[in-house]
Protein backbone atom coordinates (compact mmCIF):
# COMPACT_ATOMS: atom_id res chain seq x y z
CA UNK A 1 0.00 0.00 0.00
CA UNK A 2 2.70 2.18 0.95
CA UNK A 3 4.81 1.78 -1.90
CA UNK A 4 1.65 2.26 -4.52
CA UNK A 5 1.01 5.42 -3.00
CA UNK A 6 4.74 6.29 -3.59
CA UNK A 7 4.20 5.05 -7.39
CA UNK A 8 0.76 6.67 -7.66
CA UNK A 9 2.12 10.18 -6.27
CA UNK A 10 4.62 10.03 -8.42
CA UNK A 11 2.82 9.34 -12.15
CA UNK A 12 0.38 11.94 -10.66
CA UNK A 13 3.09 14.49 -10.04
CA UNK A 14 4.40 13.93 -13.51
CA UNK A 15 0.75 14.53 -15.08
CA UNK A 16 0.64 18.12 -13.22
CA UNK A 17 4.40 19.44 -13.65
CA UNK A 18 5.50 18.15 -17.26
CA UNK A 19 5.44 21.35 -19.37
CA UNK A 20 3.14 22.73 -17.20
CA UNK A 21 3.24 26.36 -15.68
CA UNK A 22 2.01 27.02 -12.11
CA UNK A 23 -1.98 26.72 -11.26
CA UNK A 24 -3.94 23.94 -9.87
CA UNK A 25 -1.23 21.07 -9.95
CA UNK A 26 0.32 22.86 -7.05
CA UNK A 27 -3.02 22.88 -5.13
CA UNK A 28 -3.58 19.14 -6.36
CA UNK A 29 0.20 18.79 -5.40
CA UNK A 30 0.01 19.91 -2.02
CA UNK A 31 -3.21 17.45 -1.05
CA UNK A 32 -1.32 14.36 -2.64
CA UNK A 33 1.79 15.79 -0.50
CA UNK A 34 -0.35 15.59 2.71
CA UNK A 35 -2.15 12.23 1.70
CA UNK A 36 1.49 10.52 1.08
CA UNK A 37 2.33 12.19 4.31
CA UNK A 38 -0.72 11.00 6.41
CA UNK A 39 -0.31 7.47 5.10
CA UNK A 40 3.26 6.95 6.06
CA UNK A 41 3.38 8.68 8.96
CA UNK A 42 -0.53 8.37 10.80
CA UNK A 43 1.11 8.46 14.07
CA UNK A 44 1.98 11.98 13.32
CA UNK A 45 -1.18 12.99 12.21
CA UNK A 46 -2.51 11.82 15.75
CA UNK A 47 -1.26 15.41 16.77
CA UNK A 48 -3.27 18.62 16.86
CA UNK A 49 -0.07 20.44 15.87
CA UNK A 50 0.89 18.07 12.64
CA UNK A 51 -2.88 18.46 11.85
CA UNK A 52 -2.87 22.22 12.56
CA UNK A 53 0.20 22.63 9.75
CA UNK A 54 -1.53 20.49 7.22
CA UNK A 55 -4.54 22.64 7.78
CA UNK A 56 -2.38 25.81 7.21
CA UNK A 57 -0.46 24.02 4.02
CA UNK A 58 -4.04 23.01 2.71
CA UNK A 59 -5.24 26.71 2.93
CA UNK A 60 -1.62 28.17 0.95
CA UNK A 61 -2.89 25.73 -1.49
CA UNK A 62 -6.03 26.77 -1.87
CA UNK A 63 -4.66 30.69 -1.99
CA UNK A 64 -2.41 29.37 -5.06
CA UNK A 65 -5.56 28.43 -6.51
CA UNK A 66 -7.60 31.51 -6.52
CA UNK A 67 -4.71 34.15 -6.49
CA UNK A 68 -1.85 32.50 -7.98
CA UNK A 69 0.74 35.15 -6.99
CA UNK A 70 4.38 34.53 -6.05
CA UNK A 71 3.51 35.06 -2.32
CA UNK A 72 1.35 32.01 -2.33
CA UNK A 73 3.93 30.63 -3.55
CA UNK A 74 7.00 31.06 -1.37
CA UNK A 75 4.10 30.49 1.38
CA UNK A 76 2.82 27.43 0.14
CA UNK A 77 6.54 26.09 0.20
CA UNK A 78 7.10 26.87 3.45
CA UNK A 79 4.34 25.51 4.31
CA UNK A 80 5.26 22.26 2.93
CA UNK A 81 8.65 22.55 4.31
CA UNK A 82 7.48 23.24 8.07
CA UNK A 83 4.83 20.42 7.22
CA UNK A 84 7.32 17.94 6.52
CA UNK A 85 9.97 18.70 9.32
CA UNK A 86 6.99 19.14 11.44
CA UNK A 87 6.07 15.25 10.62
CA UNK A 88 9.97 14.26 11.19
CA UNK A 89 9.98 15.53 14.71
CA UNK A 90 7.00 16.86 16.89
CA UNK A 91 7.70 19.71 19.50
CA UNK A 92 10.63 20.77 17.83
CA UNK A 93 11.05 24.85 16.80
CA UNK A 94 9.50 26.01 13.86
CA UNK A 95 13.50 26.98 12.32
CA UNK A 96 14.32 22.97 13.35
CA UNK A 97 11.21 22.24 11.51
CA UNK A 98 12.55 23.89 8.18
CA UNK A 99 15.54 22.61 8.85
CA UNK A 100 14.85 18.71 8.70
CA UNK A 101 11.68 19.30 6.32
CA UNK A 102 14.44 20.77 3.85
CA UNK A 103 16.47 18.07 4.53
CA UNK A 104 14.18 15.20 4.19
CA UNK A 105 12.85 17.28 0.82
CA UNK A 106 16.29 17.12 -0.50
CA UNK A 107 18.25 14.41 0.32
CA UNK A 108 15.86 12.11 2.75
CA UNK A 109 16.86 8.69 0.07
CA UNK A 110 20.80 9.70 0.61
CA UNK A 111 19.98 9.72 4.96
CA UNK A 112 18.50 6.81 5.36
CA UNK A 113 20.93 4.87 2.84
CA UNK A 114 23.62 6.26 4.68
CA UNK A 115 21.87 5.06 8.22
CA UNK A 116 22.63 1.47 8.26
CA UNK A 117 21.10 -0.74 10.53
CA UNK A 118 24.78 -1.60 12.05
CA UNK A 119 23.05 -4.91 14.07
CA UNK A 120 21.40 -6.44 11.06
CA UNK A 121 24.59 -6.10 8.93
CA UNK A 122 26.71 -8.52 11.52
CA UNK A 123 24.51 -11.19 10.44
CA UNK A 124 24.38 -10.23 6.61
CA UNK A 125 27.06 -12.17 4.59
CA UNK A 126 29.65 -10.39 2.36
CA UNK A 127 27.67 -9.67 -1.05
CA UNK A 128 30.61 -9.11 -3.40
CA UNK A 129 29.15 -8.08 -6.70
CA UNK A 130 30.61 -9.57 -10.13
CA UNK A 131 30.40 -6.53 -12.11
CA UNK A 132 32.13 -8.57 -14.65
CA UNK A 133 30.33 -11.00 -14.84
CA UNK A 134 26.89 -8.58 -14.83
CA UNK A 135 28.29 -6.72 -17.52
CA UNK A 136 29.35 -9.88 -19.76
CA UNK A 137 25.84 -11.06 -19.17
CA UNK A 138 24.11 -7.93 -20.45
CA UNK A 139 26.54 -6.97 -22.77
CA UNK A 140 27.13 -9.85 -24.67
CA UNK A 141 23.64 -10.92 -25.44
CA UNK A 142 22.84 -7.27 -26.63
CA UNK A 143 25.46 -6.97 -28.74
CA UNK A 144 25.03 -10.49 -30.51
CA UNK A 145 20.90 -10.01 -30.51
CA UNK A 146 21.84 -6.45 -32.41
CA UNK A 147 23.87 -8.42 -34.96
CA UNK A 148 21.70 -11.03 -35.60
CA UNK A 149 18.72 -8.60 -35.92
CA UNK A 150 20.79 -6.91 -38.65
CA UNK A 151 21.34 -10.06 -40.42
CA UNK A 152 17.72 -11.65 -40.34
CA UNK A 153 16.56 -8.11 -41.86
CA UNK A 154 18.37 -8.47 -44.48
CA UNK A 155 17.69 -11.70 -45.24
CA UNK A 156 13.57 -11.61 -44.91
CA UNK A 157 11.80 -8.57 -45.44
CA UNK A 158 8.82 -9.45 -44.07
CA UNK A 159 11.12 -9.56 -40.60
CA UNK A 160 12.93 -5.97 -41.70
CA UNK A 161 9.00 -4.69 -41.92
CA UNK A 162 8.18 -6.39 -38.75
CA UNK A 163 11.60 -4.47 -36.58
CA UNK A 164 10.81 -1.25 -38.36
CA UNK A 165 7.36 -0.97 -37.34
CA UNK A 166 8.39 -1.10 -33.91
CA UNK A 167 7.90 2.29 -32.68
CA UNK A 168 8.30 3.56 -29.06
CA UNK A 169 7.65 7.07 -29.95
CA UNK A 170 4.63 6.77 -27.62
CA UNK A 171 6.76 6.74 -24.21
CA UNK A 172 7.54 10.40 -23.46
CA UNK A 173 11.12 9.57 -21.60
CA UNK A 174 10.55 13.43 -20.58
CA UNK A 175 7.48 12.39 -18.75
CA UNK A 176 8.95 9.27 -17.59
CA UNK A 177 11.73 11.46 -15.76
CA UNK A 178 9.47 14.15 -14.00
CA UNK A 179 8.07 10.81 -12.80
CA UNK A 180 10.65 9.46 -11.21
CA UNK A 181 11.74 13.24 -9.83
CA UNK A 182 8.10 12.97 -8.28
CA UNK A 183 9.24 9.32 -6.89
CA UNK A 184 12.37 10.46 -6.03
CA UNK A 185 10.53 13.51 -3.81
CA UNK A 186 7.78 11.57 -2.43
CA UNK A 187 9.94 8.59 -1.16
CA UNK A 188 12.00 11.69 0.71
CA UNK A 189 9.14 13.48 2.46
CA UNK A 190 7.71 10.00 2.99
CA UNK A 191 9.87 9.35 6.26
CA UNK A 192 10.68 12.27 7.11
CA UNK A 193 14.11 12.74 8.34
CA UNK A 194 15.91 14.74 11.03
CA UNK A 195 19.29 16.82 11.39
CA UNK A 196 20.80 15.93 14.58
CA UNK A 197 22.54 17.07 16.51
CA UNK A 198 20.20 19.89 15.66
CA UNK A 199 16.99 18.33 16.23
CA UNK A 200 18.02 16.86 19.27
CA UNK A 201 19.65 19.78 20.98
CA UNK A 202 16.70 21.89 20.40
CA UNK A 203 14.00 19.60 21.83
CA UNK A 204 16.29 19.42 25.32
CA UNK A 205 16.44 23.10 25.33
CA UNK A 206 13.24 24.16 27.01
CA UNK A 207 12.05 28.34 26.96
CA UNK A 208 13.04 29.30 30.64
CA UNK A 209 16.24 30.59 32.23
CA UNK A 210 17.41 29.11 35.28
CA UNK A 211 19.19 30.10 38.87
CA UNK A 212 23.56 29.04 38.18
CA UNK A 213 24.61 27.41 41.68
CA UNK A 214 26.88 30.33 42.00
CA UNK A 215 26.92 33.62 40.90
CA UNK A 216 28.86 36.77 42.13
CA UNK A 217 27.28 39.39 43.64
CA UNK A 218 29.57 41.93 43.24
CA UNK A 219 29.73 41.52 39.42
CA UNK A 220 25.77 41.78 38.80
CA UNK A 221 26.01 44.96 40.78
CA UNK A 222 28.22 46.39 38.77
CA UNK A 223 26.53 45.25 35.48
CA UNK A 224 23.24 46.36 37.11
CA UNK A 225 24.25 49.78 36.97
CA UNK A 226 25.83 49.86 33.67
CA UNK A 227 22.74 48.50 32.47
CA UNK A 228 20.57 51.48 34.38
CA UNK A 229 22.67 54.45 33.28
CA UNK A 230 22.91 53.13 29.48
CA UNK A 231 18.92 52.29 28.89
CA UNK A 232 18.19 55.66 31.23
CA UNK A 233 20.16 57.43 28.85
CA UNK A 234 18.69 55.41 25.21
CA UNK A 235 15.06 56.49 27.38
CA UNK A 236 16.06 60.49 27.16
CA UNK A 237 17.27 60.30 23.95
CA UNK A 238 14.36 58.43 22.06
CA UNK A 239 11.84 60.68 24.27
CA UNK A 240 13.67 63.93 22.49
CA UNK A 241 13.39 62.34 19.36
CA UNK A 242 9.81 61.26 19.57
CA UNK A 243 9.14 64.93 20.59
CA UNK A 244 10.14 66.42 17.88
CA UNK A 245 9.80 63.66 15.20
CA UNK A 246 5.61 64.09 16.70
CA UNK A 247 5.96 68.54 16.67
CA UNK A 248 7.20 67.84 13.04
CA UNK A 249 4.47 65.47 12.00
CA UNK A 250 2.26 68.27 13.10
CA UNK A 251 3.37 71.40 11.45
CA UNK A 252 3.77 69.55 8.03
CA UNK A 253 -0.08 67.98 7.63
CA UNK A 254 0.17 68.40 4.08
CA UNK A 255 3.54 66.96 2.93
CA UNK A 256 4.09 66.13 -0.54
CA UNK A 257 4.04 62.77 -1.47
CA UNK A 258 8.24 62.63 -1.68
CA UNK A 259 8.37 64.38 1.44
CA UNK A 260 5.92 61.72 3.38
CA UNK A 261 7.90 59.29 1.73
CA UNK A 262 11.24 60.05 3.09
CA UNK A 263 9.68 60.74 6.39
CA UNK A 264 8.43 57.22 6.57
CA UNK A 265 11.59 55.52 5.10
CA UNK A 266 13.72 57.43 7.39
CA UNK A 267 11.40 56.72 10.36
CA UNK A 268 11.42 52.79 9.13
CA UNK A 269 14.89 52.98 9.02
CA UNK A 270 15.81 54.66 12.37
CA UNK A 271 12.78 52.20 13.71
CA UNK A 272 15.34 49.58 12.91
CA UNK A 273 18.05 50.52 13.93
CA UNK A 274 16.95 51.50 17.35
CA UNK A 275 14.57 48.00 17.52
CA UNK A 276 17.10 45.94 17.15
CA UNK A 277 19.87 47.66 19.31
CA UNK A 278 17.36 47.63 21.83
CA UNK A 279 16.54 44.11 21.78
CA UNK A 280 20.34 43.38 21.85
CA UNK A 281 21.20 45.52 24.26
CA UNK A 282 18.04 43.90 26.88
CA UNK A 283 19.33 40.53 25.89
CA UNK A 284 22.35 41.06 26.98
CA UNK A 285 21.72 42.68 30.02
CA UNK A 286 18.85 39.95 30.69
CA UNK A 287 21.01 37.18 29.34
CA UNK A 288 21.29 34.76 32.94
CA UNK A 289 22.10 35.70 36.36
CA UNK A 290 20.72 39.61 36.67
CA UNK A 291 17.45 38.52 35.99
CA UNK A 292 17.75 36.68 39.55
CA UNK A 293 19.15 39.41 40.74
CA UNK A 294 17.36 40.87 43.78
CA UNK A 295 17.80 44.97 43.15
CA UNK A 296 17.54 45.11 39.47
CA UNK A 297 13.97 46.64 39.81
CA UNK A 298 15.03 49.95 38.24
CA UNK A 299 16.50 48.09 35.60
CA UNK A 300 13.67 46.37 34.84
CA UNK A 301 11.53 49.21 35.07
CA UNK A 302 13.87 51.21 32.61
CA UNK A 303 14.23 48.28 30.38
CA UNK A 304 10.16 48.03 30.20
CA UNK A 305 10.16 52.07 29.69
CA UNK A 306 12.39 51.80 26.73
CA UNK A 307 10.27 49.06 25.44
CA UNK A 308 7.49 50.96 25.96
CA UNK A 309 8.76 54.29 23.87
CA UNK A 310 10.09 51.96 20.97
CA UNK A 311 5.85 50.91 20.77
CA UNK A 312 5.77 54.79 20.38
CA UNK A 313 7.87 55.06 17.82
CA UNK A 314 6.18 52.32 16.35
CA UNK A 315 2.51 54.04 16.48
CA UNK A 316 4.17 57.34 15.33
CA UNK A 317 5.59 55.45 11.89
CA UNK A 318 2.12 53.47 11.49
CA UNK A 319 0.40 57.44 11.94
CA UNK A 320 2.67 58.72 8.88
CA UNK A 321 2.19 55.21 6.56
CA UNK A 322 -1.46 55.37 7.09
CA UNK A 323 -1.41 59.53 6.48
CA UNK A 324 0.73 58.92 3.26
CA UNK A 325 -1.74 55.72 2.28
CA UNK A 326 -4.24 58.09 2.71
CA UNK A 327 -3.46 60.57 0.86
CA UNK A 328 -1.32 58.79 -2.27
CA UNK A 329 -3.09 55.11 -2.10
CA UNK A 330 -1.84 51.95 -1.30
CA UNK A 331 1.19 49.83 -2.79
CA UNK A 332 2.90 46.85 -1.60
CA UNK A 333 5.86 49.13 -0.29
CA UNK A 334 3.20 50.94 2.11
CA UNK A 335 2.12 47.64 3.24
CA UNK A 336 5.33 46.19 3.85
CA UNK A 337 5.86 48.71 6.37
CA UNK A 338 2.76 48.10 8.27
CA UNK A 339 3.94 44.45 7.94
CA UNK A 340 7.04 45.25 9.37
CA UNK A 341 5.81 47.44 11.84
CA UNK A 342 3.37 44.51 13.23
CA UNK A 343 6.53 42.11 13.61
CA UNK A 344 8.39 45.00 14.97
CA UNK A 345 5.49 44.99 17.82
CA UNK A 346 5.28 41.18 18.10
CA UNK A 347 8.83 41.22 18.54
CA UNK A 348 8.66 44.00 21.59
CA UNK A 349 5.72 42.38 22.84
CA UNK A 350 8.27 38.86 23.06
CA UNK A 351 10.99 41.12 25.04
CA UNK A 352 8.82 42.00 27.13
CA UNK A 353 7.72 38.60 27.98
CA UNK A 354 11.12 37.39 28.05
CA UNK A 355 12.33 39.73 30.78
CA UNK A 356 8.96 39.72 32.79
CA UNK A 357 8.57 36.17 32.83
CA UNK A 358 12.56 34.52 32.71
CA UNK A 359 12.78 33.24 29.44
CA UNK A 360 15.61 32.56 27.51
CA UNK A 361 16.86 33.68 23.78
CA UNK A 362 15.50 29.88 22.41
CA UNK A 363 12.30 31.52 23.47
CA UNK A 364 12.37 34.69 21.34
CA UNK A 365 13.89 32.73 18.35
CA UNK A 366 11.44 30.06 18.37
CA UNK A 367 7.78 32.51 19.36
CA UNK A 368 8.97 35.22 17.03
CA UNK A 369 9.73 32.75 13.46
CA UNK A 370 6.43 31.41 14.12
CA UNK A 371 4.70 34.97 14.24
CA UNK A 372 6.21 35.76 11.46
CA UNK A 373 5.52 32.45 9.79
CA UNK A 374 2.00 32.54 10.70
CA UNK A 375 1.78 36.34 8.91
CA UNK A 376 3.42 34.74 5.86
CA UNK A 377 0.78 32.37 5.51
CA UNK A 378 -2.45 34.59 6.81
CA UNK A 379 -1.00 37.12 3.94
CA UNK A 380 -1.45 34.77 1.62
CA UNK A 381 -4.76 34.03 1.97
CA UNK A 382 -5.61 37.68 1.21
CA UNK A 383 -5.82 39.34 -2.34
CA UNK A 384 -3.93 41.97 -1.98
CA UNK A 385 -3.85 43.39 -5.77
CA UNK A 386 -7.59 43.55 -5.62
CA UNK A 387 -7.35 45.08 -2.37
CA UNK A 388 -4.97 48.07 -3.08
CA UNK A 389 -6.95 48.40 -6.61
CA UNK A 390 -10.13 49.01 -3.99
CA UNK A 391 -8.40 50.93 -1.86
CA UNK A 392 -6.95 53.65 -4.25
CA UNK A 393 -9.88 53.46 -6.59
CA UNK A 394 -12.68 54.57 -3.94
CA UNK A 395 -10.73 56.28 -1.25
CA UNK A 396 -7.11 57.77 -2.23
CA UNK A 397 -7.15 61.32 -2.46
CA UNK A 398 -5.23 60.45 -5.24
CA UNK A 399 -2.74 57.43 -6.74
CA UNK A 400 -0.56 56.32 -9.72
CA UNK A 401 -3.13 54.84 -12.35
CA UNK A 402 -0.25 52.93 -14.00
CA UNK A 403 0.60 51.04 -10.60
CA UNK A 404 -2.58 49.80 -10.75
CA UNK A 405 -2.20 47.96 -14.16
CA UNK A 406 1.40 46.78 -13.74
CA UNK A 407 -0.14 45.11 -10.36
CA UNK A 408 -0.83 40.91 -11.40
CA UNK A 409 -3.66 39.58 -13.12
CA UNK A 410 -5.57 39.65 -9.72
CA UNK A 411 -7.33 42.59 -10.24
CA UNK A 412 -7.88 42.28 -14.12
CA UNK A 413 -11.91 42.22 -13.25
CA UNK A 414 -12.02 44.73 -10.87
CA UNK A 415 -10.31 47.29 -12.99
CA UNK A 416 -12.99 45.87 -15.83
CA UNK A 417 -16.04 46.40 -13.65
CA UNK A 418 -14.68 49.74 -12.97
CA UNK A 419 -14.18 51.05 -16.27
CA UNK A 420 -18.14 49.45 -17.32
CA UNK A 421 -19.47 51.52 -14.19
CA UNK A 422 -17.65 54.37 -15.17
CA UNK A 423 -16.44 57.12 -17.64
CA UNK A 424 -12.47 56.96 -18.03
CA UNK A 425 -9.58 58.84 -20.32
CA UNK A 426 -9.16 57.04 -23.31
CA UNK A 427 -5.62 56.44 -22.41
CA UNK A 428 -6.99 54.36 -18.94
CA UNK A 429 -9.89 52.79 -20.68
CA UNK A 430 -7.20 51.22 -23.15
CA UNK A 431 -5.08 50.18 -20.70
CA UNK A 432 -7.70 48.19 -18.86
CA UNK A 433 -8.84 46.40 -22.07
CA UNK A 434 -5.51 45.67 -23.51
CA UNK A 435 -5.22 44.12 -19.76
CA UNK A 436 -8.51 42.42 -19.69
CA UNK A 437 -8.16 40.88 -22.89
CA UNK A 438 -4.31 39.50 -22.37
CA UNK A 439 -5.64 37.55 -19.52
CA UNK A 440 -8.71 36.25 -20.84
CA UNK A 441 -6.51 35.15 -23.47
CA UNK A 442 -3.92 33.75 -20.86
CA UNK A 443 -6.94 32.05 -19.48
CA UNK A 444 -8.59 30.19 -22.22
CA UNK A 445 -4.81 29.38 -23.29
CA UNK A 446 -3.75 27.30 -20.17
CA UNK A 447 -4.39 23.74 -19.59
CA UNK A 448 -6.53 22.28 -16.09
CA UNK A 449 -3.32 21.79 -14.67
CA UNK A 450 -2.59 25.52 -15.23
CA UNK A 451 -5.91 26.38 -14.54
CA UNK A 452 -6.84 29.22 -11.43
CA UNK A 453 -10.31 30.07 -10.48
CA UNK A 454 -10.06 33.08 -12.68
CA UNK A 455 -10.57 30.36 -15.39
CA UNK A 456 -13.66 29.47 -14.35
CA UNK A 457 -15.01 32.80 -13.61
CA UNK A 458 -14.91 33.30 -17.83
CA UNK A 459 -16.77 30.04 -18.51
CA UNK B 1 39.22 5.99 0.68
CA UNK B 2 39.30 4.20 -2.65
CA UNK B 3 39.75 7.30 -5.03
CA UNK B 4 39.93 5.96 -8.18
CA UNK B 5 36.92 3.39 -7.78
CA UNK B 6 34.98 6.28 -6.07
CA UNK B 7 36.04 8.74 -9.43
CA UNK B 8 35.02 5.99 -11.83
CA UNK B 9 31.49 5.62 -10.43
CA UNK B 10 30.42 8.95 -9.68
CA UNK B 11 31.73 9.59 -13.72
CA UNK B 12 29.76 6.62 -14.76
CA UNK B 13 26.53 7.95 -13.01
CA UNK B 14 27.17 11.54 -14.23
CA UNK B 15 27.32 10.19 -17.82
CA UNK B 16 24.18 8.22 -17.22
CA UNK B 17 22.18 11.14 -15.66
CA UNK B 18 23.48 13.67 -17.95
CA UNK B 19 22.81 12.04 -21.36
CA UNK B 20 19.63 10.33 -19.88
CA UNK B 21 18.19 14.16 -19.18
CA UNK B 22 19.83 15.34 -22.69
CA UNK B 23 18.06 12.46 -24.66
CA UNK B 24 14.41 12.99 -23.42
CA UNK B 25 14.72 16.06 -24.98
CA UNK B 26 17.02 15.91 -28.19
CA UNK B 27 17.08 13.28 -30.49
CA UNK B 28 21.11 12.41 -31.04
CA UNK B 29 21.93 10.12 -34.36
CA UNK B 30 23.34 6.75 -34.07
CA UNK B 31 26.83 8.07 -35.97
CA UNK B 32 26.99 10.46 -32.77
CA UNK B 33 26.61 7.95 -29.92
CA UNK B 34 30.57 7.04 -30.31
CA UNK B 35 31.42 10.97 -29.56
CA UNK B 36 28.88 11.21 -27.09
CA UNK B 37 31.59 8.92 -25.01
CA UNK B 38 33.93 11.80 -25.40
CA UNK B 39 32.00 13.90 -22.97
CA UNK B 40 33.25 11.01 -20.32
CA UNK B 41 36.39 13.20 -20.19
CA UNK B 42 35.12 16.71 -19.14
CA UNK B 43 32.85 14.22 -17.08
CA UNK B 44 35.62 12.64 -15.31
CA UNK B 45 37.53 16.00 -15.01
CA UNK B 46 34.83 17.90 -13.13
CA UNK B 47 34.38 14.84 -10.96
CA UNK B 48 37.33 14.76 -9.57
CA UNK B 49 37.67 18.30 -9.10
CA UNK B 50 34.40 18.83 -7.21
CA UNK B 51 34.72 15.65 -5.23
CA UNK B 52 37.82 16.17 -3.81
CA UNK B 53 37.70 19.80 -3.48
CA UNK B 54 34.30 19.26 -1.83
CA UNK B 55 33.73 16.19 -0.51
CA UNK B 56 36.85 14.38 0.50
CA UNK B 57 38.11 16.68 2.73
CA UNK B 58 35.20 16.03 4.64
CA UNK B 59 36.67 12.51 4.75
CA UNK B 60 40.25 13.50 5.36
CA UNK B 61 39.20 15.57 8.24
CA UNK B 62 38.57 12.34 10.63
CA UNK B 63 40.95 11.68 13.43
CA UNK B 64 40.78 9.63 16.02
CA UNK B 65 38.21 11.24 17.88
CA UNK B 66 35.41 11.38 15.31
CA UNK B 67 33.74 8.70 13.52
CA UNK B 68 32.40 8.80 9.87
CA UNK B 69 28.79 8.87 10.76
CA UNK B 70 29.82 11.99 13.38
CA UNK B 71 31.19 13.61 10.47
CA UNK B 72 28.38 12.89 8.21
CA UNK B 73 25.33 13.51 10.75
CA UNK B 74 27.29 17.06 10.89
CA UNK B 75 28.23 18.14 7.44
CA UNK B 76 26.21 16.28 4.81
CA UNK B 77 22.73 17.92 5.45
CA UNK B 78 24.42 21.26 5.07
CA UNK B 79 26.17 19.67 2.56
CA UNK B 80 23.32 18.65 1.08
CA UNK B 81 20.94 22.24 2.01
CA UNK B 82 23.73 24.06 0.36
CA UNK B 83 24.42 22.26 -3.01
CA UNK B 84 20.76 22.26 -3.56
CA UNK B 85 20.80 25.95 -3.21
CA UNK B 86 23.29 26.65 -5.81
CA UNK B 87 21.85 24.40 -8.28
CA UNK B 88 18.51 26.07 -7.95
CA UNK B 89 19.50 29.59 -8.21
CA UNK B 90 22.00 27.76 -11.86
CA UNK B 91 18.94 26.56 -12.61
CA UNK B 92 16.81 29.71 -12.29
CA UNK B 93 19.30 31.93 -13.87
CA UNK B 94 19.41 29.61 -16.77
CA UNK B 95 16.06 29.65 -16.85
CA UNK B 96 15.54 25.95 -17.07
CA UNK B 97 17.76 25.25 -20.74
CA UNK B 98 18.34 21.88 -20.74
CA UNK B 99 21.75 21.03 -21.00
CA UNK B 100 21.91 22.87 -18.32
CA UNK B 101 19.09 20.71 -16.50
CA UNK B 102 21.33 18.14 -16.97
CA UNK B 103 24.53 19.32 -15.76
CA UNK B 104 23.03 20.08 -12.45
CA UNK B 105 21.00 17.21 -12.19
CA UNK B 106 23.76 14.90 -12.61
CA UNK B 107 26.15 17.03 -10.34
CA UNK B 108 23.38 17.28 -7.30
CA UNK B 109 22.78 13.20 -7.70
CA UNK B 110 26.38 12.58 -8.31
CA UNK B 111 27.45 14.14 -5.38
CA UNK B 112 25.33 13.85 -2.73
CA UNK B 113 25.61 9.83 -4.05
CA UNK B 114 29.82 10.64 -3.75
CA UNK B 115 29.17 11.00 0.17
CA UNK B 116 28.09 7.57 0.42
CA UNK B 117 30.82 6.24 -1.30
CA UNK B 118 33.64 7.70 0.38
CA UNK B 119 31.76 8.01 3.81
CA UNK B 120 29.75 4.93 4.41
CA UNK B 121 31.63 2.21 5.60
CA UNK B 122 31.43 -1.17 3.78
CA UNK B 123 30.36 -4.36 4.65
CA UNK B 124 33.44 -5.97 4.84
CA UNK B 125 35.00 -2.99 6.82
CA UNK B 126 31.83 -3.60 9.35
CA UNK B 127 32.82 -6.80 9.45
CA UNK B 128 36.32 -6.78 9.80
CA UNK B 129 35.62 -3.91 12.49
CA UNK B 130 33.45 -6.70 14.32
Amino acid sequence: MKQISLIIGALVFSTLFHKQSIGLNLSVFSLVAIIVLLIHNTKAFRQKTTIAHALLYALTAISIFLYNNTLAIVANAMAFVTLVGQVSTQNSSIYVNWLNGLYSFIAGFFHRNFHIHEASQKVEPKIKIDYLHLTKLIGIPLVVLVIFIALYKNGNPMFSNLINGIDFSFINLQWVLVALSGYYLFYNISKPVTVNPATSKDLQIGNSLFLKAHFENEYLKKENQLGFVLITALNFLIVLFLITDVSYLINSVNSSAPELSCQVHNGINALIASIVIAIIIILYFFRGDLNFYNNNKNLRLVAYTWMLLNAVLVINIIIKDILYIYNFGLTYKRIGVLVYLLLTVIGLTTTFIKVKHLKNLWYLFRINTISAFTILIVSCALNWDSLITKYNLNYAKSMDFNYLIELSNNNTFMLKNYLDENDLDMEKALAIEQKYKTYVMTLQDNSWQESQFDTYRIK
Amino acid sequence: MDTPSTLLKSTILSFVIFWSVILTEKEIPLDAIPYMFLSLIPIFLCCMFTICLTVAPFYWSKNEKTAFKTIYNNCFPFYAIALFGVCSLVLITSNFEMSIVAFTASAFFTLLKSWTWIIKPSKTELNEAL
